[in-house]
């Protein structure tokens, strides 16, 4: 009999349950799309934020205090430390390997450069230059995986802003890539040679192939980029590499992560260790390799974590006022639906339904109308978060049960409460005016 | 005639406060839904305007952008430019102030007297000094200093030399020397780690280069847009120096500054359309119930345009009571959650509330339109009972 009374008021009003039904998808479905877009931001973002290139940067502990001006280092090849390029692929066994997205190893050599310009298919060799910053670095590195496979990396991962007009060199063959400013100056271009030479210049190597112009808007358009093992050989420094900068994903920094982990409790020294905050991934990349000051380039990282903080935090909020908006339209639509109900609602204490028969009879067609409405507006919400998460990021959110249930949690409440207070208002209600019409 | 109008008038408006007071439940669930609308309406429209403009300032939490350097100074990294060129620099942009900080680069040796270690160091010559709040990143221990005799010792610098707080330091050049006392530390994880920062003049004093700098930097605040203008038209106020973005920082931003409005702007598109049709539901629902009242009316000799008149006029007014007290609400909402997120209160945009206003009048009104279906009805069968 129950079945049936929920059954025949569906079907006796269809159009009625239906609209009821129709506020309740278009409800859920924001709530389900807000949710599922800032559920998901928080990392999508923080991979955005990597186009900001290395938030870490790892010198050797023992090295001399660099002369850097302007991005270029005055100190003799022979002063300060290096670093075994060996140890490079421990980077990835580290606790949150998969949150490193890029590592480049930087060797810089002052030395000699001699362009050769192409002219008429012949090679004009050109005149000496002194003191060119050559940089050694990876542009596409395989480093072999201590589980198997390769992870692809290089300077186009952790200096992403650099502009290359042609095509980065290939690790191996004879290549260079020439600073914008070095190529004007001297009138190199693509598919032109240069000779370089440090210290002795009475062994004079094979010129390397131009295969693209580097433009960075920094110190390094002045300078001749190489391959590391070719500013290895250059140095006389087989193997080593003075400077490495690291583009990891981290969690922006709270107050917990702030905290000096020396003064930690072990539990809470493994919760910092266990979270990717920068602050542990550096200490991870130091445990890793040693004799390494690994440092926080601030800059990117504070900067990044202040906007990720306030951008998220902005999307919740946004989230949360939907919901409520969602929550109050839906609610009023259901009270709306019990409060027309006075009528049926009489006739049937009349009957004999005592007041919590009705309640329950009416919670149950609200319910239903709450599951159906929420799982169609759930559908609908994932769609539209997909939508945007492919629009704007390229990829789209993977729905997760926690969404579904908290959708459907807040549509069975929320029709719930909508209707309990006209319920409370009907219960009370006298049959006999009503059905009078009164 | 006019006479008859008037009356008619009267009667109309007469009818529609009977209406609205009926049933104040009714009314009430009404308001509540078309007011949460015109809130979130508000709030979100509101807070996308500020957002964004917002936005650009938190991206000057990366510090400077725009650099100014002398002219083929890639090559030689000696060449310096003149101090006076930074009154040319524009203080103003439509989003705030330009901060500027000038430096003056050189390599010194550094002793700590008496006759402690000395090192050869990179010596920055930097005013303003306290540009320490120009890099937010970096955490000054101290207070910033101000007076001419004062440093800033980057910390790998200050391992090396071993310089304390407070320690007087002398740089020396040549024959020419001065000296200081080290206020604070700084680490940025960057290239100010290696080096002691001094302050402009007496940097000049010891390379012998009075009102010349190495580099000026900016820190402008805007879209993307807008730093490309700015340094577009500050090399033509200035031709005889490169003036250059920080790439990293502002390709980055832009970047990202993209994506974050185009999210916002998506995000809120949703909500506001989903919203807009969730209450249209709700408010059709509660209309499509009235069959008893149009069937009477109509009974007593009501023409279908004039009843559909008073129903339509009805939804209208509780569109815009709704509206106002919502999108007030909505405005203060969004003042809150400006305050929340940014620590600075959304400034309310005047516009946004007719706007939203506009918006819910319209949607109840659209809500109301199912009413001309009643046109249909025969009175008789719905005093009958009959559905």
């Amino acid at each position: 009999m129950f079945l049936r009374l929920v059954a025949d008021s569906f079907g006796r009003r269809p159009r009625h349950k239906l609209l009821t039904g129709a506020a309740l998808a278009l409800g859920m479905g924001v709530v389900t799309a807000a949710l599922g877009v800032a559920l998901d931001v928080g990392d999508r973002l923080a991979k955005e934020f990597r186009s900001l290139g290395a938030n870490l940067v790892v010198t050797p502990t023992a090295d001399s205090l660099p002369l850097e001006i302007g991005g270029v280092d005055y100190r003799p090849v022979n002063a300060g430390a290096y670093l075994p390029e060996a140890d490079l692929p421990k980077l990835k066994t580290i606790f949150w390997h998969n949150n490193i997205m890029g590592f480049a190893p930087i060797l810089e050599v002052r030395g000699e450069a001699r362009p050769f310009v192409l002219n008429d298919s012949v090679h004009q060799p050109g005149n000496w230059v002194e003191n060119v910053p050559i940089v050694g670095t990876w542009a596409d590195h395989a480093v072999p995986l201590p589980e198997g496979g390769e992870f692809r990396t290089g300077v186009a991962k952790t200096n992403p802003w650099w502009q290359i007009a042609g095509r980065w060199f290939s690790e191996g063959a004879k290549e260079c890539v020439v600073g914008a400013a070095f190529a004007k100056e001297h009138r190199v271009h693509i598919a032109d040679s240069v000779s370089l030479a440090s210290g002795d210049v009475t062994i004079i190597p094979a010129p390397l192939t131009v295969t693209g112009i580097l433009a960075s808007g920094g110190p390094e358009e002045a300078s001749i980029v190489v391959p590391l093992s070719y500013a290895q050989s250059l140095a006389r420094k087989p193997g080593e590499y003075r400077k490495l900068y690291v583009s990891a994903l981290t969690k922006p920094e709270d107050a917990f992560a702030r905290k000096d982990p020396k003064s930690m409790t072990p539990a809470e020294f493994d919760r910092w260790y266990c979270t990717p905050y920068i602050s542990s991934i550096a200490l991870q990349i130091s445990e890793q390799l040693p004799g390494t000051d690994v440092r926080v380039i601030r800059r990117v990282a504070e900067g990044e974590g202040q906007i990720l903080t306030h951008v998220v935090m902005l999307l919740w909020l946004v989230t949360l006022a939907a919901m409520l908006a969602a929550a109050l339209a839906v609610g009023a639509c259901s009270a709306a639906s019990v409060i027309e109900r006075q009528v049926e609602i009489g006739l049937m204490k009349a009957l004999g339904a005592g007041s919590a028969t009705v309640a329950f009879l009416l919670a149950a067609e609200q319910l239903l109308l709450a599951f159906v409405g929420g799982g169609i507006g759930y559908a609908l919400g994932i769609v539209l978060a997909r939508l945007v998460g492919e629009r704007i990021f390229g990829a789209a959110p993977e729905p997760t049960l926690l969404v579904f249930l908290v959708v459907i949690g807040i549509a069975a409440t929320v029709t719930l409460l909508g209707s309990a207070i006209p319920l409370r208002r009907a219960s009370r209600i006298e049959p006999a005016p009503i059905l009078r019409g009164e | 005639m006019t006479e008859l109008r008037d009356t008619n008038r009267a009667m109309f408006w007469r009818i529609l406060r009977r209406l609205l007071g009926a049933n104040r439940g009714r009314m009430f669930v009404m308001l509540l839904a078309l007011g949460a609308g015109a809130a979130v309406t508000a709030a979100l429209l509101n807070l996308q305007v500020d957002a964004k403009r917002r936005l650009t300032t938190e991206f000057r939490a990366f510090g400077p952008n725009v650099v100014i350097v002398p002219k083929g100074s890639l090559s030689s990294s000696s060449a310096t430019l003149s101090q006076s060129i930074i009154h040319s620099v524009p203080a103003n942009v439509p989003s705030g102030r330009v901060t500027a900080m000038s430096a003056l680069y050189m390599v010194a040796s550094v002793s700590v007297p008496p006759p402690g270690k000395s090192a050869s160091a990179v010596v920055a010559g930097i005013y303003p000094l306290a540009f320490i709040t120009a890099y937010p990143s970096a955490r000054p221990n101290q207070a910033a200093p101000s007076s001419e005799n004062v440093c800033v010792a980057g910390v790998r610098f200050a391992k090396e030399v071993g310089v304390e707080s407070h320690a007087e330091l002398v740089v020396a050049s040549g024959d020419r020397r001065e000296s200081c006392r080290v206020a604070s530390f700084r680490q940025t994880g960057g290239p100010e780690d290696n080096r002691l920062e001094i302050d402009l003049r007496a940097a000049q004093r010891l390379a012998d280069l009075p009102d010349r700098v190495s580099m000026i930097e900016l820190t402008v605040p805007g879209t993307p847009a807008e730093i490309q203008n700015y340094i577009a038209d500050l090399q033509r106020r200035i031709p005889d120096a490169e003036v250059r973005p920080v790439r990293q920082f502002t390709e980055g931003e832009a970047k990202i500054y993209n994506r974050i409005s185009g999210l916002l702007t998506a995000t809120v598109g949703i909500v506001l359309l989903l919203t807009a049709l969730c209450v249209m539901a709700a408010m059709t629902n509660v209309a499509i119930e009235r069959r008893m009242d149009v069937g009477l009316m109509k009974a007593i000799g009501g023409a279908t345009r004039r009843v559909v008149r008073l129903f339509l006029a009805e939804a209208a007014l509780l569109g815009l009571a709704g509206g106002v007290i919502g999108a007030a609400l909505g405005i203060l909402l969004s003042i809150g959650l400006g305050k929340a997120v940014f620590g600075v209160a959304a400034r309310p945009r005047l516009i946004v509330y007719p706007v939203a206003v506009g918006l819910t009048v319209l949607v109840a009104i659209l809500s109301a339109f199912p009413l001309r279906r009643l046109a249909s009805i025969r009175p008789a069968s719905v005093f009958r009972g009959e559905a």
